[in-house]
Formats: structure tokens, sequence, C-alpha cells
């Protein structure tokens, strides 16, 4: 049997490529991030090593502020606005007597399939200064709060998040559904017998029990937040002026628009760093183990 | 049923909320069934009253929408396919079969999830320069199946350390060849495993935006999520038509999540246990 599991040219056929395509395409590009943030390089010719200049430039780049301000905006809102949301939607569903249960559950997941392209052409239209649904909305109640949502350089950045939000939400929710149910029920039984309202039983039973889900839950939002791209480049392309630049869309035009490889792989070595540190930083803060019913 | 009575407020909540998630859907969908007066005018909000199903028509002749979804089936399907196969042999070899470094090459591969794609996208542009892929379909789908490769490892892995070793011995004493067992005997008995990475992987690649951005610049190469970008400076005077040509985008995920929605739940919820 020791053999027969250990039949090196099996081993090798059924390693191989996914270990090469992955050392290629994933891994090496990582190191070579690293490896070009030293450098001043156009991506064509020469490039030449200039030790930290790079990220001397960036430390002292206002643009990287914005970024990183942006970031941190982007990643708490979508961080409470999801989890607090996905939790009390998780918790009702969960509920066997709720109405509707199933088809709340789909709606409120259906965004997460959408392509992200969709779900920002959909917005843009909605936040649309003249014609947009939502200035609509605030007429038919009679407000006058006519808003260019995505011009206003106070609000963009809140805009985009609240999209992000909107769409993701739904994700979040179907991880803490799946977390409330893994939990047994004798557990919310025995609290309930001891008098503890519905309410107080979720907040001291079933919430500390979710801390592995709530974990997980977190990172996403803020990895994610830190790495939002894509609602910037299809609703405002970093503007008005650049007010919601975040380090990737940084990264992209440095090294897309300017031609700055050297400094593009600057800004995404920071970025590579800063979601690690967060990463670390929720471990230790929610830190237990898995618990085994 | 008491508990339903006492919290009227919560219920209200909830429904605001799913009306809230599911209204701009609906409301692209209505109005890719009219025209731009009943879209800004006399219609904003409701059903549309004399739906236009031309709209679907234009959409599908006059932009390049067959092309743009010839090209993201393409590109879905050879990634879901050369993805899942890399990933279920090494998956393999790495949680049944005996050697040295298997838990070093597990740990390496894990890696891979915690790189975001739009960090490495500077190198992976000149990777595929260098490589004379650039304006090919291989160009996207190189990038699709590495990155998938992680996670789908891990979750493949989870599932062969399930699988009791009596069946390998059981057919490694009939005689059957190590490949033989592989695909007869361990294949089928993970195969729900496989059936929610093919949901996983489909989902993430026919969505994929940053990499398709990055990459491709040909508009014969352009999958959905590029090619809808593209339109809307170049035709907004015809929004219904727009708005077709998003709800044509949308319909293969959508019909994907109506039919299988607690499998979808589970493919894109499944990473919650390995990831963390």
């Amino acid at each position: 049997m020791r053999k027969y599991l250990g039949n090196k040219t099996a081993i090798l056929l059924f390693i191989l490529p996914a270990l090469l395509l992955y050392t290629v395409v994933v891994f090496y590009p990582v190191v070579q991030v690293f490896y070009r943030s030293f450098f001043d390089w156009d991506g064509l010719s020469e490039a030449s090593f200039i030790y930290f200049d790079n990220y001397i430039r960036l430390f002292h780049d206002h643009i990287f502020y914005t970024s990183l301000y942006n970031s941190a905006v982007f990643a708490v809102i979508i961080a409470i606005v999801q989890i607090t949301i996905g939790t009390m939607l998780a918790f009702a569903v969960a509920e066997v007597a709720m109405r509707g249960r199933k088809f709340v559950r789909i709606t409120v997941f259906i965004p997460v399939v959408l392509s992200i392209t969709v779900v920002c052409q959909l917005w843009l239209a909605m936040y649309n200064g003249e014609y947009g649904l939502i200035n609509k909305l605030f007429e038919m109640l009679g407000l006058h709060y006519r808003q260019d949502w995505l011009s206003n350089k106070n609000t963009a950045i809140f805009a985009l998040a609240a999209v992000n939000a909107w769409q993701y939400m739904g994700y979040h929710f179907a991880l803490l559904l799946a977390g409330v149910k893994s939990i047994p029920e004798s557990y919310m039984e025995a609290a309930r017998i001891d008098g503890a309202s519905k309410m107080k039983a979720h907040l001291s039973i079933t919430m500390p029990l979710l801390g592995e889900t709530y974990k997980f839950c977190l990172i996403l939002a803020f990895t994610g937040g830190l790495n939002a791209f894509a609602n910037m480049y299809i609703m405002t392309s970093g503007g008005p002026g650049t007010t919601t630049y975040t380090l990737t869309y940084m990264m992209f035009r440095s090294a897309f628009r300017v031609g700055e490889f050297g400094y593009g792989s600057a800004s995404a070595a920071f970025l590579v760093i800063e979601c690690l540190v967060v990463t670390l930083i929720i471990n230790k803060l929610i830190a237990r183990d898995p618990i085994v019913y | 049923m008491k508990l339903r009575m006492k919290h009227p407020l919560t219920n209200v909540l909830i429904w605001l909320y799913a009306l809230l998630s599911i209204y701009p859907l609906f409301w692209m969908i209505s109005y890719s069934l009219k025209n731009n007066n009943e879209i800004f005018v006399t219609n904003p909000f409701g059903f549309p009253l004399h739906p236009r199903f031309e709209n679907y028509k234009t959409a599908w002749t006059s932009f390049n929408v067959p092309q743009y979804f010839m090209n993201s089936v393409i590109v879905s399907v050879v990634t879901v396919v050369f993805s899942l196969s890399m990933a279920v042999l090494f998956a393999y070899a790495v949680a049944r079969m005996r050697w040295r470094f298997s838990g070093a090459a597990r740990t390496y591969m894990t890696i891979g999830m915690f790189v975001p794609v739009q960090v490495i996208m500077i190198p992976l542009a000149i990777l595929m320069r260098d490589f004379h892929l650039a304006n090919s379909y291989l160009t996207l789908i190189v990038p699709y199946i590495a990155f998938n490769l992680s996670f789908a490892t891990l979750v493949f892995y989870g599932f062969f350390r399930g699988v009791p070793v009596d069946l390998e011995e059981a057919a490694c004493i009939d005689g059957a060849s190590i490949y033989r067992t592989f695909f007869s005997v361990m294949l089928p008995i993970i195969r729900p495993s496989i059936a929610t990475m093919i949901i996983f992987v489909f989902l993430a690649a026919w969505n994929e935006f940053p990499i398709a951005m990055m990459l491709i610049s040909k508009e014969s190469l352009k999958t959905l999520p590029l090619g809808l970008l593209f339109f809307q400076g170049q035709f907004t005077t015809d929004w219904g038509a727009m708005g077709a040509a998003m709800t044509i985008a949308s319909l293969p995920t959508l019909l994907l999540y109506i039919l299988f929605s607690e499998q979808v739940e589970n493919a894109l919820t499944v990473g919650s246990a390995v990831k963390g």
C-alpha cells in the first residue's frame, strides 16, 4: 500500500500541471511585484535599480493618502453594512415560522451573481443627477434634495461603497445563515427555557458561537474594500479629481496610463502588506478555535 | 407564530430590504422593454406598459452582444474544465498519496488564496506580453485557470481527506493501477464537490472584470463584463436596447442561480470552511 500510494511517476503527473501554472502565473508575479518596486521602469526599456525611491515618493504623494483614506472608508462602510444587515436577515430567515423566507433568501442573494459591470451601470443610471431614479424618488416624496451623487466629492466615495455593500450583502448573509444553521437548536432552546428573550438569546448565544464566521466575513469585507477597483473604474474613474482613488486604482493608473511600472509595483506591494496586516489583526482580535458540536 | 406577531417592525424592515435588493434588477428588466420616453418621463418606475421586445433584437443584432456572449462562454467553459482537472489531480496527490513534500506543496498552493488579483496585474500583463499570449483567448484563460487553482485544490483536498483509505486498499488488492483507482473509484466519490466547484468557477469566470479590463483591448476578444462597459458611452441614445443587452448578459448566471439556488449558495460559501 505504501508503495502503491507512493508511486513517484503518478505523483509527478498529478501535481506538475497545477504546480507549474500556479508558480508561473500566480507566485512568480507576486515576487515580481516586490522586486520591481525597487526599480525605475517603464515596462519596456532597461530598468534601473533605485533602492527605496519609489516608496519614498509614495509616502510623499498626496494621492496615496487620499487612496488610503478612501480604502479605509470603503472597507469600514461595507463591513458594517454587510455584516449588520446580514446578521439580522440571517436570524430572521433561520426562523422556521417566517413567511416567505425562501423568497427573501433568493432576492437578497441575487445581486451577488450579477456581473459587477451590470451592477455599476444600473447604479450609474440610478444615481444620475438629471434623470436618476434616486433623485426622482426624492422628488416624488416632495423633497428638494437633487444631488449629483457621483460628481460631488463629499458623497462620491459613500455612493460607491453603497453599491458594493448592496451587491455583496447577500454573500455575507448566506455565510451567516449557514453559520446559524450549524448551531444545534438545543442551545437556543436552553436559553429560551431559562427565560431569555429571542433577542437576548441571539446576542449572548448565537453571535458568540458565530465567531469563526464573523472572522471570515470581516476579512472578506476588509480585504475586498482595500482592493476595491471595479466600482471606481466603472463609475467615477477615480474622480471627481482624485477623490475616489484607491491603491489599486493608483497602481492601475501608474502602470497602464502613465507607464510607471516600478512606481505602480510599489503601491501594489504596499497593498499586499496592508491586506496581510489587516488579516493578521482580525485573526488576533477574534482568536478562537473552531467549535465542533 | 407568536413571534411573528410580536415583531411586525422587523418583518417590515426585512421585506423593505428584500425590495431594495431586487428592485434595481426589476427596473433593469422593465426598462429593457421600454422606449426612452417611457424610461425617463412617462413611466420610470413601473412595469412596461407596451413591452417592446424589439429592444432585444436591436441589442442582439446591432451591438456586439453575440460576440461578447460567445467569448464569455468559451473563456468560462475552458476555465472550468482545465482549472478543475488540474486542481483535482493536485488535490488527490496531496491528500492521499504519500510523499515527503506533500504538506509543503499544499501550503505553497494555499498562499494563492491570499493574493488579490489586482495586486499582480502589472507582472501579469508583462508575462502575457512576453509569452505572446496578448490578444488571444489564452490571455484570459491562463490567468483564470491559475487563479482558481488554490481555492479548488483546497476544497477538493477537504473532500479527499474524508474518504476512507479502505477503498484504495481494496482497489489495490483487486489489481487496479493508481490511475484506474483515481478515475473510477475516487472521482465518482467526490462528484458532489466537483459540481459545487463547477458552479463556483463558472460564476467567477463569467463575471470576472479586472483582468479582462487590463489585458484585453481587441474588440473581438471582449467578454460580456468588458463589452457592456464600453457601449454605454457609444449608445446612450437607446437605453431600452442597452437594458436588453445587460439583461442578456445577466441571464446565464441568473438562471443558474434560480434553478440551483441552494447549490449556488453552497458553492459560493464553501470557502468559509477553508479560509480565514
